[in-house]
């Protein structure tokens, strides 16, 4: 029996990030006919946000430093915490959430009978655009606590940063689509979301203030360290180069564990109706 | 030049490994060391051959086996054993180049986005095939006509009633203008008109693009009026292969004679026949087997005043019916 031809193979992949913008262009374009939605979302992403400066408060009510992070720095974290947040809200969640959905249902077929990569396909079907009013508040944090810092900021600082929130979006994609992924193995996927959420909380700080088993946890089990304290580390002029380097070899073997782990899932997919 | 067939299937089966459990608490937790699975066995030993162009329904009670055979045949299961080919291609590969000239409707299912206006998915559609803009406009204002979708492009899928959400599904999934199309159940639900409208499009659509089509449907209606071939399977298996009138002369093993007679409230027929039944109106439908219909028709003719008289095939419903008892029961 011939196993299905690997994605990489396929000459439509160049496609991908061509047909991925076009969706998300596509479904974007439809929400923002609903404008109350926004308004809806920035104050749930406000609330949000008093909660969180809530916490710092309490933390610097009895210190000035947090593992070696100052006030204005954890703002940073706090901010980039939130935009990745957002990201993640909008166009990563909207879309797992749905593939969680069919393979629980069986109906994943549709996406299968389409000329191009499936993996694309089921990574892009869905948006939420409004969620990412998270990422504008956090942005603003970002830059207020950037102003607050005593450390200069360079264009070479800038540059990493970006080059850093992309591969985190990458890496938190890929745990996504793992995660998703065990639903072609386990039948009750219902608290992924949840689980997603609760671990995705402790990125709210920097990795370096957990105890030693949890940073290793939400280092290499969990990346978050990778999604969040590294990019906020390069705007806090702590980062390592080494830390750029495995940043990057990290989302790589990301990319290629989730889709093999995608693939094999894919195998195994039987259609629950016969 | 001999054709060569569109769909190929030898000797196709695909078992699924369904867990077993057994009740009680103490078995339950045996089963987390030691899974026993049973094998069903959805479809075994398959044999047919479809023409390029041909419709064929395809057949058989719930279980039967038929979707099972469409997904393998649309590229979505692998087969436990045994080939495939469809348009030369062997379908679960799903090269490009297949899924490209394929189609999968399911009546049930939807494959539009369900937040976005009916044209926004059909331009997703353009561009997962990378349709030329002109062809694809062609097509599509072409659909939407035949259709009569006009009204309802704009509005997002969730919006659109069963019948018109299916009308969408049908001309979004035929964009590409596929060479092979596999419609399972593509009726189920929908009114009287809606399924005409819909069996309507498909035949046209398999006499403009010569399209082959494989169809599922427990409406006869479509059967009917779509399909000159059926494959009726029970078990995985094929129990019938072949037109539609040989059908109800192979398995019908009954006719209806309808006769009117002169007088209203004439004699009773029940001598005739297997049954009588008096539709009133001096209008009697006699049950008769295929042999007695040329003696009964000599008696009726003979001893009664006969106005007028028809010999009617029984309803394609209670053929197929009989297909499967006597599959099951072997004869």
């Amino acid at each position: 029996m011939t196993r299905p031809s690997p994605g990489w193979r396929d000459p439509d992949r160049a496609g991908s990030l061509r047909l991925a913008a076009l969706f998300f262009r596509v479904g974007a374009q439809n929400e923002l006919q609903y404008r109350l939605n926004f308004v809806v979302q920035l104050l749930q992403s406000i609330l949000g946000v008093a909660a969180g400066l809530v916490g710092l408060a309490v933390v610097f009510a009895h210190t000035n430093n947090l593992g070696g992070w100052s006030r204005p720095q954890l703002l940073v974290v706090m901010g980039i915490f939130l935009m990745m947040n957002g990201i993640t809200q909008a166009f990563i969640q909207p879309s797992m959430n749905l593939l969680i959905a069919d393979i629980q249902k069986g109906t994943l077929d549709f996406p299968l009978t389409k000329p191009v990569d499936a993996q694309v396909l089921v990574s892009v079907r869905s948006v939420d655009i409004w969620q990412a009013a998270d990422s504008l508040i956090g942005l603003i944090i970002v830059i207020v606590g950037l102003v607050q810092q005593d450390v200069a900021v360079h264009l070479v600082d800038i540059v990493s940063f970006v080059l850093l929130m992309l591969m985190g979006t990458v890496t938190i994609y890929c745990f996504w689509l793992m995660l998703a992924s065990t639903a072609f193995w386990l039948i009750k996927t219902d608290e992924m979301q949840e689980l997603f959420q609760g671990l995705y909380r402790t990125g709210q700080y920097p990795v370096g203030i957990y105890p030693g088993w949890l940073r290793y946890g939400i280092t290499f089990v969990v990346p978050l360290a990778f999604a969040i304290t590294v990019p906020a580390e390069a705007l806090t002029g702590r980062l390592e180069h080494l830390a750029l380097v495995g940043a990057a070899g990290l989302t790589l073997a990301l990319l290629v564990i989730s889709r093999l782990l995608w693939r094999k899932g894919l195998q195994r997919y039987g259609g629950a109706s016969s | 030049m001999i054709e060569r067939p569109a769909v190929r299937v030898q000797s196709l089966r695909k078992a699924f490994d369904v867990p077993v459990r057994q009740p009680g608490l103490k078995a339950s937790i045996g089963a987390l060391f030691k899974r026993e699975t049973r094998e069903v066995v959805a479809v075994d030993e398959l044999n047919f051959e479809v023409g390029a162009g041909e419709v064929v329904g395809f057949l058989g009670p719930n279980g039967a086996g038929k979707t099972t055979s469409l997904k393998m045949l649309a590229g979505l299961l692998h087969p436990t054993s045994g080939t495939a080919e469809v348009l030369g291609f062997t379908p679960w590969q799903r090269q490009p180049a297949y899924l490209r000239k394929m189609a999968l409707i399911m009546g049930n299912r939807n494959q539009l986005q369900w937040d976005l206006p009916v044209l926004d998915s059909f331009e997703l559609v353009r561009s997962i095939y990378r349709l030329p803009r002109q062809q694809f406009t062609d097509t599509r204002d072409e659909m939407i006509a035949l259709l009569e979708l006009g009204a309802l492009v704009d509005k997002p899928v969730r919006n659109l009633s069963l019948g018109e959400r299916m009308k969408a599904e049908i001309a979004g999934a035929l964009l590409h203008l596929p060479a092979v199309l596999f419609l399972d159940e593509p009726t189920i639900g929908l009114d009287i008109t809606m399924q005409k409208r819909i069996r309507t499009f498909v035949a046209e659509y398999n006499r403009k693009q010569g399209a082959t089509v494989l169809l599922t449907s427990h409406y006869m209606a479509d059967v009917q009026a779509l399909c000159k071939r059926v494959i009726v399977i029970d078990h995985g298996t094929v129990l019938f292969d072949g037109g539609l009138q040989r059908l109800a002369d192979e398995f019908g093993s009954t006719k209806t004679i309808v006769a009117r007679l002169d007088v209203a409230d004439g004699e009773k027929l029940d001598t005739y026949g297997r049954s009588a039944t008096n539709r009133g109106d001096g209008t009697w439908s006699i049950q008769v087997t295929r042999s007695e219909v040329a003696e009964v028709t000599g008696r009726l003719l003979a001893e009664q005043a006969v106005v007028d008289l028809t010999i009617e095939d029984p309803p394609i419903e209670d053929v197929i019916e009989r297909v499967f008892s006597r599959g099951s029961t072997p004869a």
